[in-house]
């Protein structure tokens, strides 16, 4: 697995976040994870990340934002 | 009116939110009809059949029918579960929701019984329907948040407001001798005190900080405000039927469930002044005056309960400052949030990958700005209608231009969409 590229769109209002998320991952070689950083769970995201073909976890953070590890699925 | 919509997973299709947008600004213009027509100053009594019509057309047409529609949007996006059935829990509820809100305001102008008769059992289809849908949506979501805490409450003080409602509009049809008062005062407390406030808390959760760039609700609050106005509410309704009425433990509820509605409000205030971005925004500041007239609505209720001898109109203007002045600025506010975002997701999940118009080039910033003046103007107005008969006129004339404003800025909204839609196609 290659060195994940962070992507951080916390405090960005709607819908930057997606918009930055989904430009990312046109362009992320397979097997390089996107990790992104943001600070609501975008239920939304998910629907397209998985028409798409990525598969992903999230995970919350101490702080109360989420964590997204999103790769290409094999 | 026919929306062709792209699919996506997760949300419903476009054309069911917008079906109910693009309605609920007739019952603005209709609110505003009924109050002409009652020819006085209805607002002197509140059982005048004019004020009681207009009030439904308020309630039931332009809000409920706006709520049903952002439900379908809202629940998938804030808590991750979509209504089951969405299409046809939308088939079923947006005719019977509005021939029941017609059929009702009709039996209420008209004095008429069959009107009322036919009335309760639609609106109780819709609302049936609609919180059944929302519950399992609810019960399913995968969050565990404030929010969705505070939407199931929201949802149970509907049912218990819901059906206080059709039995009240029975009992009316029917002539039946029934503690109206004592009815009509519990059904009021569950459906605005309870549905209205418990919604917009729990979607105000997510939607201040998310939006309009402020930090988070504190915990503190978020932990225990809708849990603690539902059983407040849940008490001050129950005493009512009490007999004797338990006076001082009326009181005390009542004062607490004001002072934690007043408290959201200056919490919320607090937090769009901590905004990160100061960039003016006509959602913003329609939630701003909901806010302050949640803050007036509060500090006139309680003035009254604890000095009663003072003004004995501030109850009546408490109620104007909540319904008017608070849930429909609110509404307004989230409804030019919702339109410009639901025609930018979809087209670009739909496909567009480039030259999807900005979220601001949707509904023009300028139109949004003039409805936001007629509101302030319209519960300017409100707010002297106990005192100048005159200003009546004036309400009227707010209503009926933020009807026809509203409802241009809906159908441009899908004007726009349809456009893009058209060029993706091409």
């Amino acid at each position: 697995m290659g060195t994940a590229i962070l992507l951080d769109v916390r405090g960005l209002p709607p819908p930057e976040p997606f918009i930055n998320i989904m430009q990312a991952l046109q362009s992320l070689p397979g097997g390089t994870p996107l990790l992104v950083k943001i600070h609501r769970e975008p239920y939304p995201l998910y629907d397209a990340l998985s028409e798409a073909g990525f598969t992903w976890q999230t995970s919350v953070q101490t702080d109360e934002s989420f964590q997204i590890v999103i790769l290409r699925a094999a | 009116m026919r929306i062709a919509s792209l699919s996506t997973e997760q949300s419903p299709p476009i054309s069911i939110p917008f079906s109910f947008f693009a309605m609920a600004p007739l019952f603005l213009v209709l609110a505003a009809l009924m109050l002409a027509m009652d020819g006085g100053n209805p607002f002197m009594n509140p059982h005048t059949p004019a004020l009681l019509a207009a009030t439904h057309c308020l309630t039931l047409g332009f809000m409920a029918t706006v709520m049903f529609g952002a439900m379908q949007q809202i629940l998938p996006v804030l808590v991750g579960s979509k209504m089951p059935a969405s299409q046809q829990v939308a088939m079923v509820t947006l005719p019977t929701l509005l021939l029941g809100t017609l059929t009702l305001c009709s039996g209420f102008m008209l004095g008429s019984p069959p009107f009322l008769s036919l009335a309760w059992p639609l609106l109780g289809i819709a609302f049936i329907v609609f919180i059944v849908a929302s519950l399992v949506s609810l019960v399913r979501a995968s969050a565990r948040n404030v929010t969705r805490t505070a939407l199931i409450l929201a949802v149970i003080t509907l049912a218990l407001g819901v059906t206080l409602g059709m039995f009240l509009a029975h009992g009316y049809a029917m002539g039946a001798s029934i503690a109206f008062v004592d009815l009509a005062n519990a059904h009021i407390r569950l459906s605005l005190s309870g549905w209205v406030m418990l919604l917009i808390i729990g979607v105000s959760y997510q939607v201040v900080p998310m939006f309009q760039l402020t930090p988070n609700y504190p915990k503190w609050l978020t932990a225990v405000l809708a849990p603690a106005i539902f059983i407040i509410l849940l008490m001050s309704t129950l005493i009512l039927f009490l007999d004797p009425y338990p006076y001082w433990l009326g009181i005390v509820t009542e004062c607490l469930f004001w002072s934690l509605a007043g408290c959201f409000a200056v919490i919320t205030l607090k937090l769009q002044w901590q905004r990160r971005r100061r960039v003016p925004d006509a959602t913003l500041s329609f939630f701003r005056l909901g806010m302050i007239s949640l803050l007036l609505a509060a500090l006139f209720s309680l003035t009254q309960l604890l000095y009663p001898a003072t003004v004995p109109d501030l109850r009546i203007l408490s109620v104007l400052a909540f319904l008017l002045g608070f849930a429909m600025s609110v509404v307004h506010g989230m409804l030019y949030k919702i339109i410009p975002f639901l025609v930018w997701f979809h087209l670009f999940r739909g496909g567009m990958k480039s030259g999807v118009p900005n979220m601001k080039q949707i509904i023009p910033e300028l139109w949004m700005r003039w409805h936001y003046r007629l509101q302030l103007g319209t519960l300017a107005a409100t707010a002297c209608v106990l005192f100048w008969n005159a200003t009546v006129w004036a309400v009227i004339l707010g209503l009926l231009l933020q009807g026809i404003l509203l409802g241009t800025a809906v159908f441009t909204a899908i004007k726009v969409y349809r456009n893009n839609l058209e060029r993706i196609s091409r």
